[in-house]
């Protein structure tokens, strides 16, 4: 990729996210004066079935309850909206990059990329709770209570660890004995299982919290922003700008973009294409933790399966974007993201994932190759 | 002696017929022709759905599993028409994606008059009617080691009709994949170009593959509702994985294949399960936790069965569906 071509890209890529935030704004305008008056009915109906089953150890509150409690202080929704849909996207693009390097680096669809989020949240709630808390099949229990930040670095620390063990132990192997690409995507079906029902095994069923502080809120302009929240934004956005640095400026991230276009001819020009796969897997393990970190203090809560339900808003970022685009997943995800949470003024929120899988599907039908992706056969 | 009696209970239950018949049906899809359809649970899904629905507003059974089986087929062919041109792993999210998206659906509040929102629909709502064709007495009734019901709900009735479908679909499989056009199906998974110079349209074989697959995973989601309950979260990802388990393990591309992946996997769980509550002392191993513990080892097998034995225990090495 030359400098040429990326800006470009990166030209086409603002100019959807502009179009779809515009389009989203419109019917979303459209859609709230209509719903103005039905509203404050509907989300009062949900909130009450979701406190209906929500687990007695965890606070349920979804952003459909927090805007119709701000609308009374004057703060716009649509508005509020967009901007929780461009921090979510921000959170999840911190886990869809990962997954996107590792789709364009070793050409696997990696299921088990939801738990590694998942695996960062629970990590970071096992260092940092007050509750006691044990090891599987060992009988001690024990308290670590490290401050939150301490407990975050441990998390993806510990998170990078393991995408370093799989790399070292299972994918490397795989790729030395040839096996093939759909092979290695249900290997992949069988861990994300695995690891699923290990957290569950690990930490329980029940939704946890990684901070027990309370957020204090304030508004500004149209808008209600919470301190960690902001603090969330700051650190993906400095993340995000660290790894783009990383791909488009350094040695090893021209070498990373080499082996994802062409690892043979990487290989022949004397890059190791190995080092630079382990290196990629460290780094979407870890910035999957990091994100199910954030992810964990934005939704106030987190869960054993709360990767697993990303998931596929992931896969919807990345082939939005262009699978093995990293920037593409970028887009993609704000894209993903703005849709999503728009989508619950006009739909329930109940189905605001299921907004993204009609995008996911609608984009394989118009452009499979995503809106970064060159256009090549893929059939 | 209480293990070996729930080990046997466990190889005829409904739900072991139900994933044989879903594995079946896979073993179309994947077996035959090669397709990745990450999407069986939301087949059994909507099979469910279909019949519960029309028998409890008052339809007959024949309506409800004609209704079932138009519903698997159209969402077969919505799912096939942008997504079998695609290549395997795209075909794997999109499924995935589609199935996910019934159950979100049908767990939505917009739709608790017909499907019950996430509570789902109830056995008594729907089951009475089938129930009384039951040739069986309406008692309990012994035939030598085991014992059902007569007609509720996990009964001999459902067990007779569940592994008759069963023979059904396995005798349908075994014709087909004999026939001229099994052939053209095995040939598309190994090699699509070729087929497609011979003058065979791949992409209506596929569909046709993918169609029959989806009606067969409707009927299994059918038994598997008159044995418990219909309710979407039962019917997510891991039930599709758990599918894709017993099908390896039994064999992809083997007649019987499915059937004994489906009796070892769910007699391996009630095996785990209980073994380990006799031998890891329940400090160590709490009973509810036994269940995320059986299921880590189910990922864990299919991680090793793929790496290790991906043509499963009856297949052929030679004939192995995973192709790029």
């Amino acid at each position: 990729m030359t400098k040429r071509i990326d800006r470009r890209v990166l030209m086409r890529a603002l100019i959807v996210l502009v179009v779809a935030a515009v389009a989203a704004i419109l019917v979303a305008g459209v859609g709230s004066t209509a719903l103005a008056a039905t509203g404050d009915a509907t989300t009062t109906v949900t909130s009450s079935t979701l406190h209906a089953d929500a687990d007695p150890a965890g606070v349920e509150v979804t952003d459909a309850e927090l805007t119709s409690e701000d609308s009374g202080s004057g703060t716009n929704r649509v508005a509020q909206n967009v901007f929780n849909g461009l921090v979510f996207g921000l959170l999840l693009a911190l886990a869809s990059v990962g997954l996107s390097l590792i789709y364009g680096t070793t050409g696997l669809s990696n299921f088990a990329h939801g738990e590694q989020v998942s695996l960062g949240a629970m990590l970071c709630y096992f260092f940092a709770t007050q509750q006691p808390v044990s090891i599987p099949l060992t009988p001690w229990s024990f308290v670590i209570g490290w401050p939150l930040w301490l407990a975050a670095i441990a998390a993806i620390a510990v998170a990078g660890l393991s995408g370093w063990l799989q790399d070292r132990f299972l994918w490397s192997k795989l790729r030395k004995r040839g096996v093939k690409i759909v092979q290695q995507m249900i290997v992949s079906i069988g861990l994300s299982l695995a690891l699923l029902n290990l957290l569950q095994w690990w930490i329980g069923p029940d939704r946890v919290r990684v901070s027990i502080a309370i957020e204090e809120r304030h508004q500004i302009g149209p808008i209600m922003l919470g301190n960690t929240t902001a603090m969330s934004i700051g650190i993906s956005i400095a993340v995000l700008l660290g790894v783009a640095y990383f791909l488009l400026r350094t040695r090893l991230g021209r070498a990373t973009r080499a082996v994802s276009d062409n690892p043979a001819l990487a290989s022949a020009s004397g890059i190791k294409v190995d080092g630079i796969i382990r290196l990629v897997w460290i780094m979407a393990t870890s910035l999957a933790a990091l994100g199910g970190i954030l992810m964990a203090l934005y939704d106030s809560g987190t869960k054993f399966d709360v990767g697993a339900k990303l998931l596929l808003l992931m896969f919807a970022a990345v082939t939005l974007g262009g699978l093995g685009q990293p920037f593409g997943a970028l887009v993609g995800s704000l894209v993903i993201g703005v849709v999503v949470e728009t989508s619950t003024l006009w739909l329930g929120p109940d189905l605001k994932y299921a907004t993204a899988l009609g995008i996911l599907i609608l984009v394989l039908l118009v452009r499979p190759q995503g809106i970064l992706g060159r256009a090549e056969r893929v059939g | 002696m209480d293990l070996v009696y729930d080990l046997l209970r466990e190889a005829i239950a409904p739900t072991t017929a139900a994933f044989a018949l879903a594995a079946i049906g896979l073993n179309f899809h994947f077996g035959l022709t090669g397709l990745l359809n990450m999407g069986q649970a939301g087949f059994m899904l909507l099979g469910m759905y279909g019949y519960a629905i029309v028998v409890r507003e008052g339809g007959p059974i024949w309506l409800g599993i004609l209704t079932a089986i138009a519903c698997a087929a159209v969402f077969a062919l919505l799912l096939g028409w942008p997504t079998l041109k695609l290549r395997g792993d795209y075909l794997a999210i999109v499924t995935i994606a589609a199935a996910e998206m019934i159950r979100y659906l049908g767990r939505s509040q917009n739709l608790n008059s017909l499907t019950g929102a996430s509570t789902g629909i109830r056995g008594s709502d729907f089951k009475d009617s089938f129930e009384m064709l039951s040739p069986f007495p309406d008692s309990q009734v012994t035939i030598w080691v085991w014992t059902f019901h007569g007609t509720r709900s996990t009964s001999w009735w459902l067990l007779l009709v569940g592994w008759a479908l069963v023979a059904l679909c396995l005798l349908m499989f075994w014709r087909l994949s004999k026939s001229p056009w099994g052939r053209v199906l095995k040939g598309i998974r190994e090699d699509e170009d070729a087929v497609r110079s011979l003058g065979k349209n791949v992409y209506s074989y596929k569909m046709q593959a993918l169609v029959i697959g989806g009606v067969i995973g409707a009927l299994a989601g059918i038994v598997w509702s008159l044995g418990a309950s219909v309710q979407p979260d039962s019917m997510g990802r891991p039930t599709t994985f758990w599918i894709w388990t017993l099908l390896l393990l039994g064999g992809a591309a083997t007649i019987f294949g499915p059937v004994l992946g489906s009796i070892l996997f769910w007699c391996s769980l009630v095996l785990v399960k209980g073994l380990a509550s006799m031998l890891i002392p329940s400090s160590v191993l709490s009973p509810q936790q036994l269940e995320p513990f059986s299921l880590t080892l189910v990922g864990v097998t299919l991680m090793c069965l793929v790496i290790f034995r991906p043509q499963g225990i009856l297949g052929d090495k030679k004939e192995l569906a995973f192709n790029d």
